[in-house]
């Protein structure tokens, strides 16, 4: 947001700061996984419920995952937007052009990933329909690794 | 409840830039309702503050809000959330026995002085969403409004009766920030998408505004007020963060939190019992969703709803006062719809009013899709 020109003094409140943020042994194996290519779920020993990204805890049985399992790089899409923005530190901006996200359930998981989608048109756009990951040519470990998902 | 407690008076105000200070707003705001009422600081027995330390871009923020709200060697503390959360803190206090009047103060300055949308990009989960960087409010919205359509058939031209209403009802309404006189659904559809089906005028305004409202106990309220809003119940409930594991298209911690609301208030059939509703939806799809929750309208009618019967003259009102679509004040939200409440239960509420008003219910909500939600039963 811009400082408004106004009849008083406006000062911009600076809010810089860098956390190092602890992200847990998940989420690191999680990103390891990348290297290769493989998804990681972690699977509740209460429900039974397998959950991407993988996460520690179980919020309905109050249990930790123990277990992290491979999950399939196919699954459905579930459910979708067309972003027309971007949000660019709080402001609103227009995209380059129309761009797809999706809520995707992997084969045998229980959540929905949200990633980018890309070849499937908005007709085309329906609950159930299957998309498989793509991934970027070089792989950093990265979030950014799994690039997006396109129809199977 | 051990002891009865009401709402003794409120102030409230809103505009897209109220061109203020937050400490001028809440000195404004406090002593405003103090003369109102005829008091003076010493009638207030805590002070309850509703504000966002990272909206406000200090620490600790109400530490500087004192001096104006007149807590001077007394106790005063904050919830980081919703007013209608720091209400129920605030009734908890009163039925402690320890105080007779408590006092809340809410307010978010995100129409001149901060971005609303930055607020809830660092809500996200930093270790993986936030490094992502595809969800964001508007972008998590659209996902939930794409999901309501489509789980009942209905078309996107749905979202625009519902903003068209509400923009409509919010220009009769002098304490909203925007309205649209005369709004239709074509005026709606002629707002660009941010992500589809949301467009803009789906959505919030970024707003400036903040409220205080005091509570007493029931011997207290009568010698403040002969006008009295008594609470009848009230609940709470959170779901999961993560929206891959919710149906976005309903709210089932608001079913939770409004069944704990009711039982509360001895209501066992809210579609018959409630005269009308003010609820926290900040995009038009969660309008419907959160009515369905409150259990006064059933899944799938929202069509139905929105030909007549949840408008300003019909059987069960919703949002008669424009909603959170004439403002969005983050923080004083819940109690903006609190106010508007008031409002109509005293018959006071101007082109606004509803034709019976003797039960309203109020919904306010935090997080990503409405996450956490908070219901309070009102009557007379
Ligand atoms: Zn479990």
């Amino acid at each position: 947001m811009e400082a408004p020109a106004e009849n008083f003094f406006t000062p911009v409140v600076p809010l810089d700061f860098v956390y190092n943020y602890r992200v847990g042994p998940y989420i690191e194996r999680y990103l390891r996984g990348f290297k290769d290519k493989k998804i990681l779920g972690s699977k509740c020993p209460g429900c039974g419920k397998v959950v991407v990204p993988a996460r520690m805890y179980c919020g309905p049985c109050n249990r930790r995952m123990e277990e992290l399992v491979e999950v399939s790089q196919e699954g459905s899409l579930e459910n979708y937007t067309i972003g027309h923005v971007i949000l660019e530190k709080g402001a609103i901006k227009p995209a380059k052009g129309p761009y797809m996200l999706g809520l995707i359930n992997l084969d045998g998981t229980d959540s929905l990933l949200l990633g980018r989608v890309e070849g499937v048109s908005v007709a085309a756009a329906k609950p159930g329909l299957r998309v498989k990951a793509v991934w970027k040519e070089e792989l950093d470990g990265d979030f950014k690794d799994l690039d997006h998902f396109e129809p199977v | 409840m051990n002891r009865k407690i009401a709402i003794a008076g409120y102030r409230m105000k809103a505009a897209s830039d109220l061109v203020t200070t937050r400490e001028r707003l809440t000195f404004e705001l406090t002593r405003g309702l103090f003369d109102d009422l005829g008091i003076d600081r010493d009638h207030v027995g805590t002070t309850i503050f509703a504000t966002n330390d990272f909206l406000d871009g200090r620490t600790i923020s109400n530490v500087f809000l004192d001096p104006p709200a007149g807590v001077y060697m007394r106790d005063e503390s904050k919830v980081e959330m919703d007013g209608l959360s720091a209400l129920v803190y605030a009734c908890m206090r009163i039925l402690s026995g320890q105080y007779e009047t408590a006092l809340l103060v809410a307010f978010g300055l995100c129409g001149s002085q901060v971005s609303p949308y930055l607020h809830v990009e660092y809500t996200l989960n930093p270790t993986y969403d936030r490094q992502l960087g595809l969800l964001n409010e508007l972008s998590a919205a659209g996902l939930q409004a794409r999901s309501f359509l489509n789980k009942f058939g209905y078309s996107e031209d749905l979202l625009d009766e519902i903003a068209a209403r509400n923009l409509r009802n919010a220009a009769l309404n002098r304490d909203q920030a925007r309205g649209i006189k005369d709004a239709s659904a074509k005026d709606i559809k002629d707002s660009s998408y941010l992500y589809e089906p949301l467009r803009e005028l789906h959505t919030y305004p970024a707003t400036d505004g903040g409220c205080a409202v005091l509570l007493a106990s029931e011997t207290k309220a009568k010698e403040l007020t002969d006008k009295p809003v008594w609470i009848l119940g009230m609940g709470q409930s959170i779901e999961s963060y993560y929206l891959g594991e919710r149906n976005l298209y309903e709210s089932r911690s608001t079913r939770e939190a409004s069944g704990r609301a009711y039982a509360m208030a001895g209501i066992d059939k809210p579609e018959a019992e409630v005269d009308f509703a003010e609820v926290s939806s900040l995009f038009a799809q969660q309008e419907p969703i959160l009515t369905e929750a409150l259990g006064l309208y059933g899944p799938g009618d929202a069509e139905k709803a929105y030909a007549g019967d949840n408008g300003i003259a019909g059987s069960l009102p919703v949002n008669p006062s424009g909603g959170p679509l004439g403002a969005h004040p983050i923080c004083a939200t819940g109690l903006f719809r609190l106010n508007e409440a008031i409002k109509q239960l005293r018959g006071e509420a101007g082109k606004n009013q509803v034709k019976k008003a003797e039960i309203g219910v109020v919904h306010g909500q935090d997080g990503v899709c409405a996450q956490q939600n908070t219901v309070v039963v009102l009557g007379i």
